[in-house]
């Protein structure tokens, strides 16, 4: 997959894995940050509950953003998958190709 | 036999490409901007006095579901351009706009929830709103599997497009659900029909930042879809070559 290397072996994409690194650690200690002042967050939290811990829905925010992250990679990675298979059908029908028209060559020689 | 080599060169191009400078800008920005959001949203940004850190939900799922909605229109309007020209470009930025659009669907609806039900107690409520933006989703769906076991070739493009003009009338009525029904699915915030001043003014701002930051990567989605629907269009005429 192209765009798997380009993170890797280029200047950008490591720029990039960089940022995305670091926007990462930055949402690990914010929700260590917004957790520390209530204490550990109750996942079984129903609105009436709110008013008296307003920051107990943090898992809530946060399986929302690694759903959003995971839905979008998942889409990505299934894209660079359908890449991979176009190149590997792409190098079968050029081998395809090339035969054909050195046989139909080799055909208009004989006449 | 000439127009072989071209479509073999052609695709060749298209699968090897390994990036121009626009998908590679676009990719950068929205890192950089996703990074920005991310603080704007943890740090910035003051916490709802009702809903507590819930509320910072919003900021992912406003502009996903914004996108949801206008991926339909970019649907709709390469689907007309296709109608007219029977361009096999228009047709292609149609399914790619589709697939994204499927896939931002399906955030908004789980984000939703995942909203929901910390502040309405329920994952799924029967609402106006949630229920258009379901359809939405079956819209996608189904447009996706017509081009996929449907008719092929032009045939199947033109069957897609007319569903996808249909399925684009369902855009405005989703946007309009909280003013024309009564719903219990927060009053609009964006858009035209929004009331100005119903948002604190940072709150706002992070907002903004959220969603050029979500439309940005969209975009960059979109191209890289579209390269390699692109891709696909001219594997396939190379499979009708060879027979």
């Amino acid at each position: 997959m192209p765009y798997i290397n380009m993170l890797v072996n280029t200047h950008m994409g490591r720029l990039v894995m960089v940022v995305l690194a670091l926007a990462a650690l930055s949402l690990l200690w914010a929700g260590n940050v917004l957790a520390s002042d209530e204490g550990e967050a109750q996942v079984d939290v129903v609105a009436q509950e709110q008013d008296s811990d307003p920051e107990a829905n943090l898992p809530f925010l946060f399986a929302v953003y690694i759903i959003t992250w995971g839905g979008f990679f998942a889409y990505v990675f299934a894209m660079s998958r359908r890449q991979r298979e176009i190149q590997r059908e792409l190098d079968a029908l050029k081998t395809v190709i090339a035969d054909k028209e050195s046989q139909s060559r080799a055909g208009s020689a004989e006449l | 036999m000439d127009q072989v080599p071209l479509a073999v060169s052609g695709a060749s191009i298209l699968v090897g490409r390994s990036g121009s400078m626009i998908r590679d800008g676009l990719l950068l920005v929205s890192a950089v901007l996703m990074a920005l959001t991310l603080w704007m949203i943890f740090f910035w940004v003051p916490t709802e006095a009702n809903l507590g850190v819930s509320q910072r939900i919003f900021y992912f799922h406003v502009p996903i579901s914004i996108l949801a909605l206008s991926s339909i229109i970019v649907v709709a309007v390469a689907s007309i351009i296709h109608l007219i020209t029977r361009g096999q470009r228009s047709d292609d930025l149609a399914y790619s706009a589709a697939e994204l659009g499927a896939v931002l669907a399906t955030l908004a609806i789980v984000t939703g929830a995942t909203w929901a039900k910390p502040v309405w107690g329920v994952w799924w409520t029967w609402d106006p709103k949630l229920t258009l933006t379901l359809l939405l989703w079956f819209i996608y769906s189904g447009y996706l599997m017509l081009r996929a076991y449907g008719p092929n070739g032009s045939q199947g493009a033109r069957y897609g497009a007319v569903m996808a003009l249909m399925g684009a009338v369902n855009a405005p009525i989703i946007y309009y659900a909280t003013e024309l029904w009564q719903t219990a699915h927060p009053a609009l915030l964006v858009g035209p029909a929004a009331e100005s001043g119903s948002l604190d003014s940072d709150m706002a701002l992070g907002l903004l930042v959220s969603t050029i930051t979500f439309v940005v990567l969209a975009a960059y989605v979109l191209i890289e879809r579209y390269s390699l629907r692109r891709s696909e269009t001219a594997i396939d005429a190379l499979y009708q070559y060879v027979g």
